[in-house]
């Protein structure tokens, strides 16, 4: 299952993704993007990247969904989310996004050479004058 | 239907924009598209996104960040992308739903905010607002991302 949802405490809501190569060529296919840091592993690494990289604001869903789990009807008038991203998601990694009690936002992928689980994305997803 | 590649300017296609050729202060043009039902639908797809969660009383809307896909094309169409573009933030405020049951046409537009050197890297910040075709503001968005040189 590449796609799973639990909520670990009554704090906290999770989500986790596997990301692949597929997946990010289905969202840059709809994204319409053509920059080849996405798709072409040789010129990622020639970046110092693990290899292509994920889509930021393809990272960036998982926070909405858990924010719309939270608030729901609210955030579609009132949703604020900010990011900012730490790190790539690469074909292979499984990301994983926490929003908190205090709704902030943490996504870590798990393997990372040299480092283990690695940060890739902080921030809020909050509603506006909450 | 627009799809987004149809308003956005491809990296490659033209040399792209250098770092110094963005100036602060700088007004994109309106970008307009219209947001259907197959492309909301495509969007859930692409992004694995839960079906249920996309209900306001009891009426299907789309996920509000489909609207990221469209982000980039103001600022493309008049600063045309280089290749190795790094998003590094972006902050969204949605202000109304759009149905997934009916086509939504959509007004872009923005200016460029920023822009700055920090640790070798090269950043541009620029700021947009979606609005409906009858003026409704649907989102505002605020992002940064670096140019590699």
């Amino acid at each position: 299952m590449a796609h799973d949802k639990s909520q670990p405490t009554k704090e906290a809501l999770r989500h986790k993704v596997q990301m692949t190569q597929e997946k990010i060529d289905r969202y840059g296919k709809l994204n319409g993007d053509d920059d080849i840091l996405h798709y072409d592993h040789d010129y990622a690494v020639k970046r110092g990247f693990r290899g292509t990289l994920a889509h930021g604001m393809h990272n960036m869903a998982p926070a909405v969904d858990l924010a719309l789990e939270k608030y729901g009807k609210d955030y579609f008038y009132r949703g604020q989310i900010s990011v900012r991203w730490t790190g790539p998601v690469c074909p292979g990694d499984e990301q994983v996004t926490v929003l908190d009690a205090d709704d902030n936002v943490v996504a870590t992928v798990d393997n990372v050479p040299g480092k283990g689980t690695a940060t890739i994305m902080v921030g809020k997803s909050t509603l506006r004058d909450k | 239907m627009t799809r987004p590649a149809e308003v956005k300017v491809l990296e490659g296609l033209t040399p792209g924009t250098r770092f110094d050729q963005f100036e602060v202060g700088a007004k994109m043009n309106e970008v307009r598209f219209t947001i259907t039902p197959e492309i909301i639908d495509e969007y859930i797809k692409a992004v694995e996104g839960d079906e249920k969660l996309y209900v306001v009383d009891g009426r299907k809307a789309a996920p509000p960040d489909v609207l990221c896909v469209y982000m980039t094309s103001t600022l493309y169409q008049k600063y045309p992308p280089i290749q190795g573009i790094i998003m590094c933030e972006v902050a969204f405020g949605y202000r109304h739903p759009i149905w997934r049951d009916e086509s939504t046409e959509v007004r872009l537009s923005g200016e460029v905010t920023g822009k700055f050197v920090k640790k070798a890297r090269k950043f541009i910040q620029w700021k947009g607002r979606y609005k409906r075709a009858d003026g409704t503001l649907l989102a505002e968005v605020e992002n940064t991302f670096s140019v590699p040189e």
